[in-house]
């Protein structure tokens, strides 16, 4: 009768238990979300700026500390891949398979991370503990490889920086074959699981026009139903080499985005184990030039969040001119408030937490 | 005067209303009961999730953590918010435990040994009425109240949102829960929870009500927020619900009272469905302990059952419990209501004691 409700406006974090150092800022009518508005830059760190005040070699842990705390590899293989191809230099078969063996195992932990983030947003402890244990595994694979758990710093220009200690391949192959067993174990809990089906079956839906439209990338552009990965599409190191199939999902919503990481685990699985067969001796780093001719370059790498890029101009000093991150939680940032429009209150955590948002790797 | 006061003192009356309000059905009882049970609690999840939980405080298995934690919410300091409503966010972390513990004042929990003619009730329980199952259904809706008052109280958007599931979710379980017991009202013709237990002596209601018995073990969780109903209280959504401002020894009783209405909802069922203090003689036990074993035994496997919902389910949306309340539980105890009366109506006195006795 004339008089109109005024929406309440909410402001969900940077301190709340589900955003991470996000705001959000939400408008409520009753139990329903009408717009949610992102509000980023609680982390910025002004990465990109710091990198051109470093020589190239410093710059290798900077710029993994923009996403070092899930998925360490996939945000620091794509630098000294950039710089490679600036100098032209090929790096050794054996550096190439540790390479993929440390980016897919950091793939398998990350995505255990996204699995407990995603059972804790519906309030689902038990999984949560569940992967957060069998994350554990696999870091101490990597702390066994690399001497650190999260921030390895493992691959450097030309190379990796340290050889397969001994006893690794059959410990990893212990390991892993656990893991696949667990993998059981979750589909029973939690995929299976008639409450978690319907928490999250049906909702935030995105169809694959609207994920290309948005530039979605990485597992949450395959839940949607497009077939796109960077292995696959432009292989780098010996991806091409690999045999692995990409999962592609077709009821686009959170249950997928939770599904498609299960489902990658798996065939890192497979990559891992395959690379760790065929792994060929040699030496693991190659010699490189004191400094980069003057050019530019461009690397892309699929990390767990999806595609990785590094755009570099160097004028040919000791410190890049302008190094260009392109992160791609940033790019699934966009479609939050477009999945968060008219839905319940209820439903935004499981929405953001399943298109597995990290805000330092947004912010940068 | 003083000799008065004295001989009132000593008199058995007093020393027996003394024992039972302080030490049996009573306070200590109770708190024990939730000690245990917020520990028993963090054990058994922690055996679920992989993790070993409370290790190192206490005699055996970091028994005592709960004790250590309720200390250091106590040191902490009360902090009201300052456009809060002082009284009533002062008011409800009192009136929630007082009120959590009244509802067990009123519910039996075994025949009264040491009964030799004296007034008093022929059971271990602080006040004995006829009433009892209408008394304890009414304190537990006072509680809701006290949620959206303090979610209210508190001035903070995620308080009244939490107050306002709540508000929601009291339709959800309400309406079921009395329907079904309204069931066993009809069987055995009596608010009374003693005569409700007495009349199971030979079956239990959980055998012959069992859709009652669904119906009200859910409702009751729901009632409780217990795991997949706990949508009051969503952490990842409402930062905690309705408690959310409160601190220090204000959260410990807030916390508390929802253990002591857990205690008080496990022997409610127990009374109601599980028979009671009836059970198999227990060897090298006296028949009148054994009761008491046997009630206190359900009231343990109930307690676990409504824990272990929080191990293995998510979360619901209010929106889908209002509707499996509506839809589900209703219609349920509706049958449920429908099948005693059509005992009735056929005479099975086995399955009616109101009508065998």
């Amino acid at each position: 009768m004339g008089s109109k409700v005024e929406a309440m406006t909410l402001s969900m974090g940077p301190q709340h238990p589900i955003t991470g150092h996000f705001r959000f800022i939400l408008e409520i009518d009753g139990d329903i979300v009408l717009k949610l508005e992102p509000d980023i830059g609680y982390t910025h760190r002004g990465i990109e700026k710091v990198a051109e005040y470093r020589t190239y070699i410093q710059n290798l842990p900077v710029v993994e500390r923009v996403n070092s705390y899930c998925d360490s590899m996939g945000t620091l293989l794509g630098y000294p891949r950039v710089l490679e191809e600036l100098m032209g230099i090929e790096v050794p078969e054996r550096a190439k398979y540790l390479r993929v063996i440390a980016a897919e195992l950091n793939r398998i932990a990350s995505h255990l991370y996204a699995i407990c983030l995603v059972a804790i947003s519906t309030g689902f402890e038990t999984m949560l503990m569940w992967t957060i244990n069998d994350r554990e595994l696999i870091l101490d694979l990597l702390e066994m490889l690399t001497g650190q758990r999260i921030t390895l710093t493992y691959p450097t220009v030309g190379g990796v920086r340290y050889d397969l200690p001994q006893a690794f391949k059959e410990e990893a192959l212990k390991r892993l074959s656990y893991l696949e067993r667990r993998l059981e174990d979750y589909r029973k809990m939690m995929l299976e699981n008639h409450t978690f089906k319907m928490r999250t079956q049906g909702v935030g839906v995105l169809k694959p026009s609207d994920a290309i439209r948005l530039g979605i990338v990485g597992p949450n552009l395959r839940a949607s139903g497009v077939k796109a990965d960077v292995r696959k599409d432009e292989p780098y190191e010996v991806y091409d080499r690999m045999d692995f199939e990409i999962p592609v999902l077709k009821n686009w919503d959170c249950y997928d985005r939770a599904l498609i990481r299960a489902l990658e685990i798996e065939q890192s699985i497979r990559i891992v184990k395959q690379a760790l067969k065929e792994l060929p001796e040699g030496p693991i780093r190659a010699r490189i030039p004191p400094l980069p001719p003057k050019g530019e370059a461009y690397s892309r790498v699929e990390a767990a969040r999806g595609e990785f890029g590094y755009y570099l101009v160097s004028d040919g000093k000791d410190k890049p001119y302008r190094l260009r991150i392109v992160s791609p939680s940033f790019r699934n940032l966009i479609a939050l408030p477009f999945l968060c429009r008219n839905v319940p209150l209820a439903d935004v955590p499981i929405i953001y937490i399943s298109l597995d948002l990290i805000p330092l790797d947004v912010d940068r | 005067m003083l000799m008065d006061i004295l001989a009132f003192l000593t008199s058995p009356r007093f020393i027996e209303a003394f024992l039972r309000v302080i030490v049996f059905p009573g306070t200590l009882f109770t708190l024990l009961y939730a000690i245990l049970a917020v520990w028993g609690e963090r054990k058994l999840h922690a055996r679920v999730h992989l993790r070993i939980g409370p290790l190192h405080i206490g005699p055996i298995m970091g028994l005592f953590q709960v004790i250590a934690d309720f200390v250091k919410l106590v040191q902490k300091e009360i902090i009201v918010p300052r456009a809060a409503h002082r009284f009533i966010y002062n008011f409800v972390p009192l009136a929630a435990p007082i009120l959590a513990a009244m509802s067990f004042a009123f519910i039996p929990c075994a025949p009264y040994p040491f009964y030799y003619g004296r007034p008093g009730p022929p059971y271990w329980v602080i006040y004995y009425t006829d009433l009892s199952l209408l008394v304890v259904l009414a304190l537990f809706s006072l509680r809701p109240l006290l949620m959206i008052g303090a979610g209210w109280a508190s001035n903070n958007k995620y308080s009244t949102l939490g107050a306002l599931r709540a508000a929601l979710q009291l339709f959800a379980y309400e309406v079921p829960l009395i329907i079904a017991l309204a069931g066993i009202v009809i069987a055995v013709g009596t608010f009374d929870l003693a005569r409700i237990a007495e009349s199971q002596l030979v079956v239990w209601f959980i055998l012959t009500q069992p859709l009652g018995f669904i119906v009200a073990l859910i409702a009751m969780m729901a009632e409780l927020g217990r795991r997949p109903f706990d949508i009051p209280l969503a952490e990842q959504e409402v930062v905690f619900g309705w408690p959310t401002e409160y601190t220090g020894a204000q959260f410990a009783l807030v916390m508390m009272s929802e253990y002591l209405d857990l205690c008080a909802v496990s022997a409610l069922i127990t009374i109601l469905y599980l028979g009671g203090w009836y059970g198999p003689v227990v060897p090298f036990l006296p028949p009148q302990a054994s009761y008491v074993f046997w009630f206190l035994f359900k009231v343990a496997v109930l307690t676990i059952i409504i824990m272990l919902g929080r191990a293995v389910f998510p979360r619901l949306r209010i929106d889908q419990l209002l509707k499996a309340g509506w839809t589900w539980l209703i219609p349920l105890a509706l049958l449920q209501v429908i099948i005693v009366l059509l005992e009735v109506d056929a005479n099975m006195s086995w399955c009616i004691p109101a009508i065998a006795g």
